[in-house]
């Protein structure tokens, strides 16, 4: 019914929509085709196929060589949705120029984020990491451990984030955090730093990162940090991780509503 | 109190001004200075409301402060098109339009004015009317309505040489106001040096101290924050290092690249316009309404989705924004012209048709006169003709009215389409982005759909083969300019509204004073093009023999001979036929290309 020359008329339609979002689709086929299939073929989640070379390539108590392998593993097998190298150059800087004495990251998934950041801690600071999944949690807590950090240093909490922080004070002793960094679930951004808010964990001047600001994107949690007048806020541009085609950043917030 | 001073000091220049005089005849010198006074104040208040009359001055500034110049130079230029149009319009209307209606014949009287008996019973229908057929068509909005009369009224009114010269004249007038406005533009010069202490200037000249209104002075921070940013783009572009051989692969490969859409646009219309010249001889009537409008939908289509395509293959190339932007007009130029030529070879196709049934028509016609008279008069008789109803008589197939009705058509479905792309493209979608942002998984003004950005390219290029199509078809429609007029001035208040409200400013801003010159070049060049066919047809197409003001003719152009035969005094046509002597047309000619040559090249290179 429809002749094929109107067909034919969508075809540079189609041809504009490839080329433009090509990096987009490639991330899809990465991150979830590449994944969905490996899962079907192997029987092994993808957490633990990335554990399982990182024990067998990685150099054990050497944090940076631990991170190393998996950046090598995310370009060259599958895509691992952590913070990556570029933008945790910027995690590390800062954390480096702020020396806080308590840190609280949300969201450890394989506990790339926790391992980098704490590598870049103060001595005598304590980082404190929250992890929903139970699956993840024990990947995390083997390679937090390879990595060489103990008890004393990195205390891995396995439990939903809004349930953990009101407990945060009475079970793990925890009277204040100067250094927030999220990277779970982007809807739940918003509520868990008004959690972090009512309960009064975030110290004066504390720093509070958000991870994919831009891509996939929390534009609540963006909305209320600029407009509520108790943060500074500043949106570091890097790229996404493990693609340098597709732009991304994390949210700097400075605490100033303490007075 | 500040005002007070001011007022103050004005008394005491207007006091004073000129005062000086020379000791005779003080008091008529006094007199002479009060009155010349008095002139300049009222030339310097004129010159003030001139200013504030230009139409949509505002708005205009409003956009500028927010998009840029190159958005705003968009608008200038369709404000400038208005102006043509209406000029163009008062034309056609006050001395075709008009005429004919008031002191021709009127409907009803003649057969060329009269809706046939077979279409008289949907003549009033909407669909008909949209369509421009039933009542439309027999009127004065089409050339078949005219007649062709050598004068009409007791004003003795010369219809057909109105007509002839009214249809060369929107020509000539068009031409010699692109020219000048191209030789215009070419003098100016924007305030400052261009070349050096670019940034000193603009921090130092930026500020107008005559603001008063807080919302003006927001949005003249608005545009010198972007004047800026245009300023900061141009001296990265100029200081960036560049691998030179893969650069001009990478351009060889993007034109490869456009050259192949183009020539695969250009063989799927061909494909399609021999398609429907099938259907057409097999009889529209089996089909249905995708094969009778598959060339309309597959032009449109690839207007649409082509420009997207040749803006995705130029990314390729890392030109300066400015250049990217002519190269992008240079290619959708070459394929709006194909997609225009095309359309017009399949008209010149239509035309020779209904100039064979013109002939079956005629041989016809002999054959029903006889049949009236029912064979009861003798040949060589002078019996006065049977009164038949004008409605009732054969006609001839008008192929004029046919040509204008299709220019009609093509432009009242270009703007349809222009506005439902407005709607759907910028305004649907940021409700979207704007409503479901809360609720989708990424984020959308970020990401993918986001708020579009204003395309300077696609809707220049628009504007300009849209005036090629008025300046085609007003010849045989005489009603085109006024329907011109109508979609610019509708575009500018829908275009104006859609820009503030749905875009966003596009990532690199860039100057646009010097785009100005080179729209008007392919303004020129369109105007060249357009008037090629309707010169052809005029040239060399006998008329109508039963529609028109120049029915009867074997040319039209003949209408300039008789009315020198008729109307000026004898020797007047002698002087003429000397000065169209070919020996002393050719120098004339040669001078005018020579002058006309060395005028637009001094205004080329000046940009």
């Amino acid at each position: 019914m429809v002749s094929p020359a109107i067909a034919l008329a969508f075809l540079p339609f189609l041809i504009t929509l490839l080329i433009r979002y090509r990096h987009y689709l490639v991330l899809l086929y990465r991150a979830v085709l590449l994944g969905w299939l490996q899962d079907r073929l192997t029987g092994v989640p993808r957490e633990q196929r990335a554990f399982q070379y990182v024990l067998t390539h990685a150099i054990p108590g050497d944090p940076q060589h631990i991170l190393h392998t998996f950046d090598q593993w995310s370009y060259h097998c599958e895509h691992l949705s952590c913070v990556g190298p570029l933008k945790g150059k910027i995690v590390e800087k800062l954390l480096c120029e702020r020396a806080p004495r308590t840190v609280l990251e949300l969201g450890t998934y394989c506990g790339y984020g926790t391992v980098l950041m704490a590598a870049a801690l103060p001595p005598a600071a304590r980082l404190y990491t929250v992890e929903p999944n139970p699956q993840h949690a024990s990947v995390a807590e083997k390679v937090i451990r390879l990595a060489g950090f103990d008890e004393q240093t990195v205390e891995l909490i396995v439990g939903h984030s809004e349930e953990v922080i009101p407990q945060l004070r009475e079970q793990h002793g925890v009277q204040s955090v100067d250094f927030v960094f999220m990277d779970h679930w982007k809807r739940c951004y918003l509520r868990d730093l008004q959690l972090l808010e009512e309960h009064g964990l975030l110290a004066d001047r504390a720093t509070v990162l958000a991870d994919n600001v831009v891509f996939p994107g929390a534009p609540h949690f963006l909305q209320y940090a600029k407009t509520c007048g108790k943060y500074r806020c500043r949106v570091h541009r890097a790229s996404l991780e493990y693609c340098r085609a597709i732009p991304d950043g994390i949210a700097e917030l400075c605490y100033t509503g303490a007075r | 109190e500040i005002s007070s001073s001011t007022e103050e000091a004005q008394l005491f220049v207007e006091k004073f001004e000129g005062a000086l005089g020379k000791g005779k005849g003080k008091k008529f010198y006094a007199y002479k200075v009060m009155m010349t006074k008095k002139w300049m104040k009222f030339q310097r208040d004129f010159e003030n409301f001139k200013t504030a009359c230009i139409p949509w001055e505002m708005k205009i500034k409003e956009i500028e402060s927010h998009f840029g110049s190159s958005v705003a130079s968009y608008f200038i230029f369709l404000r400038w098109m208005y102006g043509i149009n209406m000029i163009l319009f008062g034309l056609t209307f006050g001395l075709v339009m008009i005429p004919e209606a008031l002191m021709g014949k009127p409907y009803g009287s003649l057969p060329r004015k009269t809706v046939p008996r077979a279409e008289e019973a949907t003549a009033m229908n909407f669909a008909t009317l949209w369509d421009f057929s039933g009542f439309a068509q027999y009127s004065v909005l089409f050339y078949g309505y005219y007649n062709n009369q050598r004068t009409i009224g007791w004003l003795k009114f010369r219809m057909p040489l109105s007509y002839f010269l009214v249809g060369v004249g929107t020509i000539g007038y068009s031409f010699m106001i692109v020219i000048r406005t191209m030789a215009r533009n070419a003098n100016e010069d924007g305030g400052g040096d261009d070349t050096s202490f670019n940034f000193s200037w603009k921090m130092f000249t930026s500020w107008d101290y005559l603001i008063g209104n807080p919302e003006t002075a927001d949005n003249k921070f608005a545009s010198i924050t972007t004047s800026f940013k245009e300023a900061i783009v141009e001296e990265q572009e100029s200081r960036k290092e560049e691998n030179i051989h893969l650069t001009r692969f990478l351009r060889v490969l993007a034109n490869f690249l456009a050259l192949c859409t183009l020539a695969g646009s250009g063989y799927l219309i061909f494909f399609v316009v021999r398609r429907s010249q099938k259907f057409a001889l097999e009889g529209l009537e089996n089909y249905g309404w995708w094969e009778r409008n598959e060339v309309n939908m597959v032009m449109s289509l690839l207007g649409m989705f082509c420009p997207t395509l040749f803006d995705v293959i130029s990314s390729l190339e890392n030109y300066h924004p400015r250049i990217a932007l002519r190269w992008q007009l240079g290619r959708i130029f070459a394929l709006f012209l194909g997609n225009l030529y095309t359309f017009i070879i399949a008209l010149m196709d239509e035309i020779n048709l209904k100039l064979e049934e013109e002939k079956i028509v005629k041989y016809n016609m002999t054959i029903w006169e006889a049949s009236l008279y029912n064979g009861t008069i003798p040949e060589n008789s002078t019996a006065p003709p049977i009164q038949v109803d004008p409605a009732d008589v054969p006609r001839g197939p008008c192929w004029e009215t046919m040509v204008g009705q299709e220019f009609v058509r093509l432009t009242v479905s270009d703007t349809m389409t222009t506005y439902i792309t407005i709607l759907i493209g910028d305004f649907l979608r940021a409700v979207f982005v704007r409503f479901f942002n809360y609720c989708w998984c990424w984020d959308l003004e970020y990401g993918f759909p986001s708020y579009s950005e204003f395309d300077i390219s696609g809707n220049v290029l628009g504007l300009i083969f849209n005036q090629g199509m008025i300046w085609m078809g007003s010849f045989y429609a005489p009603c085109l300019p006024a329907i011109n007029v109508f979609r610019l001035h509708t575009s500018m208040y829908l275009q104006c509204w859609a820009v503030m409200c749905c875009n966003v400013p596009q990532e690199r801003v860039f100057k646009a004073s010097r785009s100005n010159n080179f729209y008007m070049a392919m303004l020129l060049f369109i105007l060249f093009l357009s008037t090629l066919p309707a010169v052809y047809t005029i040239v060399s197409i006998p008329p109508s023999f039963d529609c028109g003001p120049f029915s009867g003719k074997t040319r039209m152009f003949e209408v300039i001979s008789e009315t020198l035969e008729h109307d000026f005094p004898s020797w007047f046509g002698k002087v003429f036929g000397y000065a169209s002597n070919p020996g002393l047309i050719l120098p004339f000619i040669l001078l005018m290309v020579t002058t006309s040559h060395k005028s637009l090249t001094s205004s080329v290179q000046s940009y």
